[in-house]
């Protein structure tokens, strides 16, 4: 009897162990990945942006939560994408994108349920405009398939708001877009942040210093001054490091108050 | 109990102690360059030792190092976007560092060009394709008509300005159209009225996927010589709105359903034509009996099963009256007509097995027409009926198996009177009264494989079989066309194969039993092309087709039979540039020598529309993301005509009869033709709006496809085509 309840003993430690073990590699092998993708972002910098997305890459073979890892790695290769854009480099934003679009379809094959992945795939969606304005009809019906999931399946992302507000932003007035359509949402974002408590480091976080940027952007062309300072100080006390608020809207801003 | 804390304590001190072992060793060196086949550094490769987080990504000069504990043989698996997966074992020992220079390949995905079959035209998904919907609706001169669009590719024309086309001189019977695998007999209005253009009623917005093949295609098309347009429509609406389109001479109302749980969906759309205003800014080219009218209505209910079937209803009516004037040797008088199409098909589709797929789909039309002219005087019922399925599964990593089988049912009702004598139509001549009536029923199977043999090769082997009920005999079709890319965006492309078409009833009737068998054809294919993603693509073809079994008539007792043949050559040439989303712009040049002994030729004479030289150019640009706009330029040989060369007298029927020359002896002179079409996009009510302008025969050039002969055939007159210079503008407006 001892002999047994000694062996069931050992099974349940070393296995456990074991578990706890790789769960632990894996939360901090993201962890890290994570904080060298924000510093990547913060600087706006490719080259640290494609190393980043080594690194999640080399997650994978952790063979743990694939469908997040995925979602890391199209994240990075919308930001790769954008780095394109910025450098009108369309082989590039088509490369990325489709790259990114074909990752969050194994994501969302794995765990369908993960609101941020169609938020994701929204803005991947929206890159397409770039390069195949000639398929506008099926992108538009891809953003909305995509924008109709990611609301249903957690309405209270502040991500979500986020993503169609920048999509706003950037469509001109006249195809129904614009700063005015474009500030609430800013705003129900932020607001949808403050009700966040993530206790789960690897899961995604990113967003609401930009949430704070682009509503600062907002009051910008729309010459409130004052609460575009505002929002931009809120920014940089959630990011300091963000060069998205200390270059791009802190030069609108000057340019603005000239 | 003390025995059991004792191992206890020593399981987790080895825990530790193996902990503590794995971190003991010697730190290794990997390093190296990653390239691609071209030699050009790899940025952005990611390495890592299988099982391991060590690893690195390589630079922009493709250098790549990283540090590593472990030891033993791993496996180094490289990847990149846009490369395959490279792996390669890797042996470390402490204090041994590596050094590799890693080769990447061109991820198979990439080559998806080369799977593009000989003489093929493709729009839909596809980062390749050739034309897209918005391209086709934004064709100068081809007034957002599928079929006009196609002629501004190589190997097709257009019949009288109109939406029939001819492909690489072959009859315009001879080119099929496919819709959600059921077969359009006629969708057209206006088709076949005297010195009217036909329209389509193919909507290009309602497709997904659009494939032009001018010769060399699939085993899966049967029943057709010359060329297949197979059109996919949408399975289910993507969205839910309605969008409205009002012009000077028509409007029309579309709309599109999409459930909130995406399982069910339907569309409908509305058209009508309006002339009266059209006329009055443009002006009447012909004498009417009333202004022309068209009309047309259609819907699709689409419904989603399980986890990928998808039922698909469509149905389609289509109505036109047109009553012009004509004047003939011996009748002056109007061409009246009047056209009813209806058309429906049942479509479902699904996946038996997760690679395979499931098609079948039944589809009916009734095709009814009156014609009036003089004596003539005709009612007409065609009656379609198709059944079709489809299958697809692959049968490894590389092959597909397609395999399939359809039935086809025609009947055709003929009743009224006919001129005894073709050269007299007064309506008091001598005149035949029929009332006749055939039927046919064709059935065939196919079945094909497409191969991809290396990254760089593919071949599809096809074949198919033909039973037909009137000629009693069945037919055989052979047929392979080949990809290999000899270097990245550079492919060349060879097909041959054979093909079969078999005759209408209403031939049939004007033939002895089992005469007619099946046109044959076989067609022989050599291309190059060169394309970058759809942005630049450079395309030369040449083609050769060997034609007998031709329909001809037997001049001693004036009966079909199957005794005509032909040949046709040339070389197609397609050159297209898309800059970035400014401008896109395509150039076709068509070289063709179409030769024929067919119905009332004696010996091989240019066919119908054997066109020699064929070229046109078409530009798109786009002067801000609101305002685009676009020309296109036609230049072609004149379609060839067989001229009068005298005539006699016939007192019995106290009427000239003409006698022609050799058939097709003399061309019409060159056709050329320009267009511009102008296009803003803006809001209106904040809902998006289209505001259009278009310009046909921008030059007023007066192109001719008919002589009008005197009464006695001494002098003729031009009659030139009524797409004179035309201003049309309107407004579409989603609701």
């Amino acid at each position: 009897m001892k002999k047994t309840l000694l062996l069931v003993l050992l099974l349940i430690t070393f296995g456990l162990n074991t578990v706890l073990k790789a769960d632990d590699d894996f939360s901090k092998a993201i962890v890290k990945a994570k904080k060298n993708f924000k510093s990547a972002m913060d600087k706006y910098d490719e080259k640290e942006m494609v190393k980043s997305r080594g690194e999640f890459e080399r997650i994978l073979q952790l063979k743990k939560n694939v469908w997040l890892v995925n979602y890391y790695l199209a994240l990075c290769d919308y930001n790769i994408a954008t780095s394109g854009m910025l450098a009108k480099d369309n082989d590039k934003v088509k490369k990325y994108t489709q790259s990114g679009l074909d990752l969050l379809e194994k994501s969302t094959i794995e765990r369908d349920n993960f609101a941020d992945a169609y938020v994701l795939k929204m803005s991947l969606e929206y890159n397409r405009f770039q390069y195949e304005m000639d398929k506008m009809q099926s992108i538009i019906a891809d953003v909305q398939t995509a924008e109709e999931t990611a609301k249903k399946l957690d309405p209270t992302n502040p991500r979500f708001y986020l993503v169609k507000g920048i999509a706003t932003f950037y469509t001109p007035a006249a195809f129904g877009g614009g700063t005015d359509l474009a500030q609430p949402l800013f705003e129900k974002s932020i607001e949808l942040f403050g009700l966040i408590k993530n206790t789960d480091e690897t899961l995604p976080d990113w967003g609401n210093d930009a949430a704070y940027g682009y509503l600062a952007l907002c009051h910008i062309d729309q010459g409130k001054l004052p609460e575009a300072k505002t929002a931009m100080d809120k920014g940089l006390v959630i990011n300091p490091t963000s060069s998205f608020l200390t270059g791009y809207v802190k030069k609108a801003y000057d340019e603005k108050a000239k | 109990m003390k025995y059991l804390f004792t191992l206890l304590l020593l399981i987790i001190l080895c825990t530790k102690t193996f902990a503590a072992d794995s971190t003991a060793v010697s730190i290794i060196k990997i390093s190296g360059t990653i390239k691609g086949e071209d030699n050009k550094p790899v940025n952005g490769a990611n390495l890592v030792l299988e099982g391991t987080i060590d690893g690195a990504t390589s630079d922009e000069k493709g250098v790549f190092e990283f540090e590593t504990e472990k030891t033993g043989t791993y496996k180094l698996i490289v990847t990149a976007v846009d490369y395959s997966t490279h792996t390669q074992e890797v042996n470390l020992e402490a204090g041994l560092n590596i050094t590799l220079d890693i080769k990447l390949k061109k991820n198979i995905t990439t080559t998806e060009q080369i799977l593009v079959t000989a003489s093929s035209f493709t729009s839909g998904e596809n980062s390749k394709v050739t034309l897209t919907p918005l391209e086709i609706v934004r064709i100068p001169g081809a007034n957002a008509d599928l079929y006009r669009a196609l002629t501004t590719f190589p190997g097709s024309n257009q019949v009288n300005e109109g939406s029939r086309i001819t492909v690489r001189g072959g009859d315009p019977d001879e080119v099929i159209t496919i819709l959600d695998q059921a077969t359009l007999y006629n969708p057209f209005i206006f088709d076949d009225s005297y010195n009217t253009s036909s329209f389509s009623t193919v909507n290009p917005w309602s497709l997904k996927g659009i494939n032009f093949t001018s010769g060399g295609f699939s085993a899966k098309y049967g029943n057709a010589l010359s060329a297949v347009l197979d059109l996919r429509s949408y399975d289910m609406p993507t969205t839910t709105g309605m969008f409205a389109v009002v012009g000077v001479g028509s409007a029309g109302l579309s709309g599109v359903y999409l459930s909130k749980n995406s399982k069910f969906g339907g569309t409908f759309s509305l058209s009508q034509s309006y002339l009266k205003p059209f006329f009055d800014l443009n002006g009447i080219a012909a004498d009417y009996s009333k202004v022309p009218e068209a009309n047309g209505i259609g819907g699709t209910l689409a419904y989603k099963f399980g986890t990928t079937g998808n039922m698909k209803l469509y149905a389609n009516y289509s109505g036109d009256k047109i009553g012009i004037r004509n004047a003939s040797p011996s009748y002056d008088g109007f061409f009246n007509s009047q056209s009813d199409n209806y058309f429906a098909n049942y479509k479902i589709s699904f996946a038996p097995s997760p690679a395979s797929i499931l098609s079948a789909s039944t589809s009916l039309s009734l095709y009814n027409r009156k014609l009036n002219y003089g004596v003539l005087d005709t009612r007409t019922k065609d009656y379609y009926g198709k059944g079709r399925v489809d299958y697809t599964q692959p049968i490894s990593q590389k092959t597909n198996l397609n395999a399939g089988v359809e039935y086809e049912y025609l009947e055709n009702q003929v009743s009224g009177t006919v001129p005894a004598f073709s050269y007299n139509l007064r309506p008091n001549a001598l005149a035949y009264n029929i009332d006749s009536s055939a039927n046919s029923g064709r059935i065939g199977a196919f079945v094909e494989t497409e191969m991809r043999l290396t990254d760089k090769f593919f071949a599809i082997t096809g074949f198919r079989s033909d039973y037909h009920t009137l000629s009693k005999k069945i037919s055989f079709d052979p047929r392979l066309s080949m990809g290999y890319e000899i270097a990245q965006f550079n492919v060349i492309r060879a097909a041959v194969g054979m093909y079969h078409q078999y005759a209408t009833p209403q031939n049939y009737l004007r033939a002895n039993n089992d005469d007619l068998v099946a046109e044959e054809a076989i067609h022989y294919i050599l291309g190059y092309e060169f394309n970058v993603a759809g942005d630049i693509v450079f395309r030369v073809e040449g083609y050769y087709k060997d034609y007998k079994n031709l329909v001809a008539q037997d001049p001693n007792d004036f009966k079909y039979k199957s005794t005509g043949s032909g040949s046709a050559k040339g070389i197609d040439v397609f050159l297209k540039y898309k800059w970035q989303n400014k401008f896109t712009g395509w150039i076709s040049y068509a070289y063709s020598d179409s030769k024929r002994k067919q119905l009332d030729a004696t010996t091989q004479v240019p066919s119908d529309y054997d066109i020699t030289h064929n070229m046109s150019f078409t530009g798109s640009y786009n002067v801000t993301d609101a305002i685009n706009v676009g020309i296109t330029y036609r230049l072609s040989t004149g379609k060839p005509y067989t001229p009068v060369t005298s005539s006699i007298f016939d007192p019995v029927q106290n009427v000239y009869a003409p006698i022609y020359a050799e058939r097709n002896s003399d061309r019409f002179p060159t056709y050329t033709q320009v267009d511009a079409r102008f296009q803003y996009i803006t809001s209106l009510f904040h809902k998006f709006c289209v505001v259009f302008v278009a310009f046909n025969n921008i030059f007023d050039q007066k192109n001719l496809y008919q002589y009008n002969y005197n009464f006695d055939y001494t002098s003729k007159t031009e009659v030139p085509s009524l797409n004179k210079r035309i201003v049309y503008f309107g407004i579409g407006l989603q609701l």
